[in-house]
């Protein structure tokens, strides 16, 4: 049984035309299901929570990356699979499961090629693609055995699951989160020098100031320290296409 | 922003110059430091150390470049590549070692396999001659030398 979740601004009327091709396209590849448009009144938690308990097992979501960010912390804890159709402008996460825009997407949901992947956690909230924290004075204690100190200059931590940074795709299928630490260094008068580290780790542990602003998901939200960071080896069910990074 | 590269398992890990790492730094894939390193580095594959670097901790790889500072035992199953701006204080332990002019090796060092050891005379089988109690020599007198023919 499919459960079809459309993003707010698919109301917009510029999205009328292919939302219509899309629901055409889904009937005729005999998949078509209940659909639900969100809106910013409706609470997409609770609308997701109802409808897993009524017996939904695939759950297609109709927008970009932000959408799915919003989802995936309530879908991880139950048995069901999830599939994207993406519209609009950013969708990075698509691209690397290899599904392609629009009303194509809807062969590959056909299709059904499901791959159990990793999901980050931090502090009981899951996140499917990377965290990003900024800040001086930060320490990381990587699985239990040594620690990364960050004392000098601005440093950007990118810890990554399911990501294309830095010219390199991480692997949610290694069972291991990636660690990028990018440094800058500021001179008077001299160009900024920026150098880049990069480790491989299951867990973490962020200390430092009392308080860190972690950026999950692309939603900013501000985090008591010490944090745990953790992957969760083959935790969600994802519909993938042929053209995937992993 | 995407190219089409496929993930290889050989990821390096790379520890930057602004990183300082502590503790056990435990690996299975090949390892470049340009930071600094306390404690221990051990890797199943290869370990780069860079010119402005310093490590104060043992080092196990199976093949090593060092051009920066290590203070600490290595042991190195393959080869160890040394480059002029190398410094080492403490033993090695490797299958190939290669200095350039110019790096500082203060240590032991113990080259080649167990297989490649020297092999020693076997002194075992031989009879053993008691240095420490005198033993008079005998003179043998014209009757003596008849007895014995």
């Amino acid at each position: 049984m499919y459960y079809y979740l459309y993003d707010p601004q698919l109301s917009d009327k510029k999205y009328n035309n292919i939302t219509a091709r899309i629901e055409t396209r889904l009937t005729d590849l005999g998949i078509n299901g209940k659909i639900n448009r969100l809106s910013f009144l409706k609470n997409i938690n609770q609308l997701l929570f109802e409808e897993i308990k009524r017996g939904v097992k695939t759950v297609i979501i109709v927008g970009d990356d932000k959408t799915i960010g919003q989802v995936i912390n309530l879908v991880a804890d139950f048995n069901i699979t999830i599939g994207l159709i993406p519209i609009g402008s950013d969708n990075n996460i698509a691209r690397l499961l290899g599904v392609p825009l629009g009303e194509e997407a809807c062969d590959v949901i056909s299709s059904r090629i499901i791959k159990k992947i990793d999901l980050g956690k931090i502090n009981n909230h899951y996140f499917l693609t990377n965290l990003i924290i900024n800040g001086k004075n930060i320490a990381l204690e990587c699985d239990n055995n040594y620690l990364i100190n960050l004392s000098e200059g601005n440093n950007t931590i990118n810890i990554s699951n399911l990501n294309y940074c830095y010219n390199s795709p991480t692997d949610p299928l290694d069972s291991q989160l990636d660690v990028f630490i990018e440094n800058v260094q500021k001179k008077l008068l001299r160009k900024a020098k920026s150098t880049l580290s990069h480790f491989k780790n299951a867990t973490l542990k962020i200390t430092g100031d009392k308080t860190v602003p972690i950026l999950i998901n692309d939603e900013k939200k501000i985090v008591k320290t010490p944090a745990e960071v953790i992957v969760v080896p083959k935790k969600l069910k994802i519909i993938v296409g042929k053209g995937r990074y992993f | 922003m995407f190219k089409e590269t496929p993930i290889t398992n050989e990821t390096d890990t790379i520890i930057g110059p602004s990183v300082k790492v502590e503790g056990d730094f435990i690996t299975e894939g090949n390892v470049v430091v340009e930071g600094m390193i306390c404690g221990t580095i051990k890797t199943s594959k290869n370990l780069k150390v860079g010119s402005k670097s310093k490590i104060f901790a043992n080092i196990l790889a199976e093949n090593a470049l060092i051009a920066g500072e290590v203070q600490g035992n290595i042991k190195i199953n393959d080869k160890l590549e040394l480059t002029s701006t190398a410094k080492i204080f403490g033993d090695i332990k490797v299958g190939t070692l290669i200095i350039a002019a110019g790096s500082i090796f203060n240590g032991k060092c113990q080259m080649g396999t167990l297989k490649e050891k020297s092999i020693k005379p076997d002194f075992s089988k031989q009879e053993k001659i008691d240095l420490k109690t005198p033993v008079e020599p005998e003179i043998l007198t014209e009757k003596k030398f008849l007895k014995k023919k």
